[in-house]
């Protein structure tokens, strides 16, 4: 038997959902819930809407994006970063998440899906250990 | 060394270092057991790529489905929890090799196990290559001498064949590849041994053995022990294979044993399962076959103008109750170049190597065999077949006329000189002189009992008194009337001599 998976799911529920109005989408949510409780999908559930989420995001053209940083950012930084991931993965809006992280030290780490741009000094001093220790 | 001096030094090396910067895809541990990990991410990841986690581990990417990847890890997978980050490197799987690789023993990352340092590697080799096209290769036309008189006389190997050794355990499947590496010395062979779910102390000894017998010098011993991963048994033939095609890229000989693929068998199954990938006849996975073929076809011979070299392959199968029809052994025996066939009956009667002429075959090797040899063997192996066959019907009656019974003699006869001891390897010319007198009847009238006395001083006598012949075989692989004058004259001389005593 083929199983079906998350994202199929969540990518049928988005095309079913999709310019309908709110009468119909309470037809849709409830054979949504229907069919998740029919084929005991019940407990994936969540990461079904994880998936969701990400096809809205992606139709939309939405980029979520992770920013760890040890302090705030300038607003100017966080502009020209908006601008620099807009332009990198030519999304119309790019939706930033900042995140403090006291043990980065510095810098910032930027996270898009699983693409990762790290540019911390935890980071380089780890590199620098590494290039240090090596054997040679 | 001053510490004004370390300072300068440690100045030195921080000023060379430049930070990399770049853009990585980094993954999630989602789930870890068995030395099996299922991760998210890693969107563009390749096909056996290699992947490192946060604690320095290395693993392979097998399993690539819709939202995650499969990962067999090669070391301690008991280090790694769930959400510890995995980077893809963008590199297939591959292991350091060098020329101070000869001598030592390496696990399957080609890292040393036997205490003696680490090997200063100069170039890696990807593990998983694909085998040399049609027009880079060559015939097998070169022997290996394996100093075994059943095997050189009777299943030639040829350098750049695959030649499978089967059998039960306990029937010298090992002993046959380890007396073939000790009779290498000054015959241009590297010798790769690659130790797939054996025993460590087994392998002690057997190293210990090589050492001994001078063979450590030009051999790589590969161990993927009982008590490592499976993942690690899983790519130890590919990692030995790899070490021997760096050699082989040099224009060398080189030998590599597989001890042995059932093993690899059954951990790529263990491995197979836990990635939930169906299984299949034996509860083998779909891909057996070509998880042998792939490996074994990468032993070959290629010409001069691709460099030269050649990879001779003895992979070697452990089988259930003389069972050589089942699916691995099977597989195995088709894919090879011919097999020899160990058998416990033979053994135990004592006729050791104990194997099985009727059922061993070498497709390639006859080609291989120098003329002198391919001339005395040549009716030696009709003589066996006819003595098993008189043999069986002479048991019901007595009467038996003239000829038969000298066929009958003559087969007792090859059976007791094809019978050699272990680490006893002996010269091809010797060979050869023995074989001479058997098939052209100079041993007929010589009791069963003392046809290993007599082997043993014939061979010495006939060094020291047929010395034309030994330098045609020598040298032109081959005798002439005139050498040949002298061997019949020095052998009948011997007889004389040999009754006496």
């Amino acid at each position: 038997m083929t199983s079906i998976s998350n994202n199929d799911i969540a990518r049928a529920i988005y095309l079913s959902s999709k310019d309908k109005s709110p009468s119909e989408m309470h037809q849709v949510h409830e054979k949504v819930i229907n069919f998740l409780v029919r084929r005991r999908l019940i407990s994936k559930s969540s990461s079904i809407l994880l998936e969701l989420k990400k096809i809205i995001n992606s139709e939309h053209g939405i980029v979520p994006a992770n920013v760890f940083s040890a302090h705030r950012l300038h607003e100017k930084k966080e502009k020209n970063l908006v601008h620099f991931l807009k332009k990198r993965y030519s999304a119309k809006e790019v939706a930033l998440n900042p995140v403090l992280d006291k043990t980065l030290l510095g810098g910032m780490r930027v996270e898009v899906s699983d693409e990762v741009i790290d540019l911390t000094l935890k980071n380089k001093v780890e590199q620098l250990q590494k290039y240090l220790t090596r054997t040679v | 060394m001053s510490n004004s001096h370390i300072v300068e030094n440690l100045k030195k090396e921080i000023e060379n270092f430049k930070a990399q910067i770049k853009i990585e895809k980094v993954g999630k541990v989602m789930e870890v057991f068995d030395g099996i990990a299922k991760i998210s991410g890693l969107s563009d990841i390749k096909s056996s790529e290699m992947v490192t986690f946060q604690n320095g581990e290395t693993g392979v990417a097998l399993n690539l489905e819709d939202d995650a990847v499969g990962v067999i890890i090669l070391g301690d997978f008991s280090k790694i929890k769930e959400g510890n980050e995995v980077k893809s490197t963008g590199r297939i799987l591959e292991i350091p090799v060098s020329d101070n690789i000869l001598g030592r023993v390496v696990n399957a990352l080609g890292v040393p196990v036997d205490g003696k340092g680490p090997i200063k590697a100069s170039k890696t080799y990807p593990i998983e290559k694909v085998a040399p096209g049609v027009i880079t290769r060559l015939s097998v036309s070169e022997p290996v001498a394996t100093g075994i008189k059943v095997i050189d006389a009777i299943i030639p190997i040829g350098r750049g064949q695959r030649e499978l050794i089967i059998g039960d355990r306990q029937t010298g499947k090992t002993a046959i590849a380890i007396d073939t590496m000790l009779n290498q010395k000054g015959q241009n062979l590297i010798c790769v041994y690659v130790s797939i779910g054996q025993k460590d102390s087994k392998l002690r000894k057997l190293e210990a053995r090589l050492e001994e017998g001078g063979a450590m010098a030009y051999t790589v011993v590969v161990n993927a022990s009982a008590s490592e991963a499976a993942a690690l048994s899983y790519i130890a033939p590919y990692a030995g294979v790899s070490i021997a095609e760096y050699f082989m890229d040099q224009g060398k000989d080189v030998l590599i044993i597989y001890d042995d693929l059932s093993k690899h068998a059954v951990a790529y199954r263990e491995i197979s399962l836990l990635l939930r990938r169906p299984p299949g006849r034996e509860a083998y996975p779909g891909d057996v076959f070509y998880l042998h073929s792939r490996l074994l076809e990468r032993a070959c011979r290629r010409n001069e103008k691709y460099g030269g070299g050649s990879i001779t392959a003895l992979p070697i199968i452990e089988t259930q109750a003389g069972d050589i029809t089942a699916y691995i052994p099977t597989n195995v025996i088709s894919i090879t170049d011919g097999q020899i066939f160990l058998e416990t009956d033979l053994f135990y009667k004592g006729i050791r190597p104990a194997v099985n002429v009727g059922s061993s075959v070498s497709r390639v090797g006859s080609s291989a065999q120098i003329k002198a040899m391919k001339k005395v063997a040549g009716t030696l192996k009709l003589d066996l077949a006819q003595f098993r066959e008189l043999e069986a019907f002479s048991q019901f009656g007595s009467d038996l006329d003239e000829s038969t019974k000298k066929q009958l003699e003559r087969g007792k006869r090859a059976v007791e000189v094809l019978k050699q001891l272990q680490y006893a390897p002996v010269k091809t010319e010797h060979q050869v002189v023995t074989l001479y007198a058997l098939t052209k009847g100079f041993m007929d009238d010589v009791p069963v009992n003392k046809i290993k006395e007599f082997e043993a001083s014939l061979v010495d006598y006939s060094e020291r008194n047929a010395k034309v012949f030994y330098k045609e075989i020598k040298e032109a692989k081959m005798w002439t009337d005139k050498g040949e004058e002298q061997l019949k004259k020095a052998i009948e001389d011997f007889k004389t001599s040999f009754s006496t005593r």
